[in-house]
């Protein structure tokens, strides 16, 4: 009996395997290809480019990019893009730098980390975009929210990414339990005393509800830098060799931080997950969170009354302040010159003002260019839920990513040191001021 | 004496059971999170179940992918990558263990140093083969670097040098040829060190998820956890669980079938191999 079986399963597979190889190579899949007009026949000549993009937020990214680059091809016959799903964000940058490594040619054009910027540099990977604007002229960079293009920046103002799929972190507030205790819920909290006074009245006892959330994992220094921007000094600068962790603005934003969880009590203890703030808040468990304006769709499509999600900015010591985040086109530089320039013509096409407002109803990003909100489909979104202009306007309070040589490395400096204060296990002072001498010990191999 | 040796065979039994229910807690939790209707918030309280049961995210979790190109490819793989390792790793294993040549320590040694290289680190090298071979973006550069194994190797020697060395006199004697003597004499026994081999190939070349990404570039050369990594790189927005679990059950599901179906072979080939 057990021989039977295993005989079997073994010719079972040695049989799949014949089949494989004497089959001719698999065709594509049904859902690629089925809808591609057939009509225009490519030129024998068309440049093939290939655009390797990450999925980091919910929905059908890879099919609304598949037809994206299927209008694109249809208005550029002399081209033939294809979408190439490469993982997160990270397995794209591991994707392309094993490519370049193994001396294969690189995609034309990727969707990375607006922070990767330095990195990719360094390891002199991308093609500088300053030609190919200066062609475009004025109007088309300057169209493109300025709080955005600030990591698409070099440290001597050279530009090398063109903002894509770009975000901010916003405040989220529950409108019905501002009201449950009496808070005007068209009125949230616009300092830090109204925040804590407002997180105080909101939390119930026992972990029964919490006034105040805000996650700290993955990457905890993202949320927490729109407070030393509120205060006027933001953690970075132009210089890709400096960063300002253990400042007066950066110092006091972490002792508030850890005020609103010690002592007044408002907000969870401990490293506080990323992936499920929105469903707290969603469940009633945070009346009010901090998280990514990516999580808008999701959090209108689960909330019991859509109408109840209040979207506010994240309020300051006196004033806003955020930092922005996403991901950014680049051009490789080791592609072939006319694929480089059919990578262009693909960003051009990706950044028009209608497909930018496209992307952002489709996904929950900001969509990049200022003009792209006088488009009728922007008007109506936001004419239907309001929740999506908010982003948009914090954007005038809005500053650079912390990025840098070594960026990622940075970022988990000042992240642990974050960490490590929410936890009690150093004073804020003592944290961000070890974090400062690790960082310039790291950035002082760069001149 | 009796009572005491029962009462010793029902607390075992019961911490067994208790060691079984926390063991399988991932698994039933992500049956129970793919069956909860996609509205529904998970928190504190509510982690369990959540306004009734709904097929909705296993729907959805279908039509993102093309599922069929997708368990097609990672089973063609899989399959390509243990029949020709069985091939390999049993003539490496017998050449090792009973062919006599000068160096064979030395080699052996050797060999066996690919076990102390993790195959991330060689991911650069292997892209560098498969591209200039052409290959790029095909099934069979998927399977090709893991065609030969370490330890497997290792396994299939082992094994090889408990058979007593008087069988295969007797065999030669009677007029076998040396892959007669390895098929009647060497592979019989070793036939739970293969079932234990090809476990741990299939489930880990099943799971890869790094290779396969970096060595291909179309939907129809993609495996199943590359196609439905979309789901599990939600990193920006919340995680949508229901989403994400009924995404895993599909990707694992025919493993946890074939581990049932053939239960038993596979813990009587770990106890045996193990043993000798």
């Amino acid at each position: 009996m057990h021989h039977v079986t295993r005989r079997q399963l073994l010719t079972g597979l040695s049989a799949a395997l014949v089949l494989a190889a004497c089959a001719p190579a698999p065709t594509a899949a049904p859902t690629a290809s089925a809808a591609k007009p057939t009509t225009t026949p490519v030129a024998a000549a068309a440049t093939e480019i290939e655009l390797y993009f990450p999925v980091a937020v919910g929905g059908p990214i890879a099919k609304i990019m598949d037809g994206y680059m299927e209008r694109f091809n249809a208005v550029n016959p002399g081209i033939k893009a294809k979408a190439v799903f490469a993982g997160g964000y990270p397995d794209v940058l591991t994707k392309i730098q094993t490519t370049v490594q193994g001396g294969g040619k690189p995609p034309a054009v990727a969707v990375l980390l607006s922070t990767d910027l330095f990195t990719l540099l360094d390891a002199d990977l991308i093609e500088n975009l300053d030609p190919y604007l200066q062609k475009a002229g004025d109007a088309y960079v300057n169209d493109f929210f300025p709080a955005f293009m600030l990591n698409s920046k070099d440290d001597k103002g050279k530009v090398w990414g063109i903002p894509f799929q770009r975000s901010t972190p916003v405040m989220y507030y529950n409108k019905a339990q501002f009201k449950e205790v009496g808070l005007d819920p068209n009125n949230p909290p616009k300092n830090w005393t109204e925040l804590a006074d407002a997180a105080k009245k909101l939390t119930k006892p026992n972990g029964e509800r919490w006034g105040l959330q805000i996650p700290s994992d993955g990457f905890p220094y993202w949320i927490f830098q729109a407070w030393p921007i509120s205060l006027g000094k933001n953690v970075v600068g132009t210089e890709a060799n400096k960063v300002f962790l253990n400042t007066a603005e950066s110092t006091e934003s972490l002792e508030y931080f850890v005020k609103l969880i010690k002592t007044d009590k408002v907000h969870p203890e401990g490293i506080i997950p990323w992936a499920t703030t929105p469903d707290a808040f969603v469940a009633g468990k945070a009346s009010m969170i901090i998280h990514t304006t990516g999580s808008l769709t999701n959090i209108l499509g689960k909330f019991p009354n859509p109408a109840d999600v209040g979207v506010a900015f994240i309020p300051g010591k006196n004033g806003f302040g955020a930092p922005t985040g996403g991901g950014n086109l680049y051009i490789f530089k080791g592609a072939p010159q006319d694929q480089k320039d059919a990578a262009w013509k693909l960003i051009q096409f990706l950044s028009q003002p209608e497909m930018a407002a496209e992307w952002s109803r489709d996904t929950g990003y900001i969509a990049s260019r200022k003009s792209s909100y006088d488009t009728d489909l922007m008007k109506k979104l936001i004419a239907e839920k309001p929740q999506y202009g908010i982003a948009r306007d914090q954007l005038q309070f809005a500053q650079k990513e912390l990025t840098s040589h070594q960026g990622a490395e940075v970022q988990k400096i000042y992240g642990n040191a974050i960490q490590a204060a929410i936890e009690g296990k150093k004073a804020p002072k003592q944290a961000l001021d070890e974090a400062q001498v690790t960082a310039d010990k790291l950035l002082s191999q760069f001149k | 004496m009796m009572q005491p040796r029962s009462r010793d065979k029902t607390f075992g039994t019961a911490l067994l059971l208790v060691i079984a229910l926390v063991w399988s807690v991932p698994l039933l939790w992500a049956i129970a999170l793919s069956l909860r209707p996609p509205g529904a918030p998970i928190a504190i309280g509510s982690s369990w179940w959540g306004g009734g049961l709904s097929l909705a995210s296993f729907a959805r979790a279908l039509s993102a992918a093309p599922f069929e190109t997708y368990y097609r490819n990672t089973l063609i793989v899989v399959a390509g990558i243990l029949i020709i390792q069985l091939v390999t790793v049993t003539l490496a294993g017998f050449v090792f263990a009973r062919v006599k040549f000068p160096g064979r320590e030395l080699l052996f040694i050797l060999f066996l140093m690919q076990l102390l290289v993790p195959t991330a680190a060689l991911i650069i090298p292997n892209y560098s083969t498969i591209r200039s071979m052409g290959l790029y973006d095909t099934l069979p550069a998927i399977m090709m670097p893991f065609w030969a194994s370490a330890f497997g190797t290792f396994l299939l020697r082992q094994t090889f040098r408990t058979v007593p060395l008087d069988y295969e006199d007797a065999a030669r004697i009677d007029g076998a040829t040396w892959w007669q003597t390895l098929w009647h004499v060497y592979l019989p026994p070793a036939r739970p060190a293969l079932t234990a081999f090809a476990v741990t190939s299939i489930s880990s070349h099943w799971n890869d998820f790094l290779w396969p990404l970096v060595v291909t570039s179309s939907v129809s050369t993609r495996t199943i956890t590359v196609g439905l990594a979309s789901f599990t790189q939600m990193g920006e927005s919340g995680a949508e669980w229901g989403l994400l679990m009924a995404g895993t059950l599909l990707v694992v599901w025919p493993l946890l079938v074939l581990f049932i179906v053939f239960q038993k072979q596979f813990v009587a080939s770990f106890v045996s191999s193990g043993l000798k």
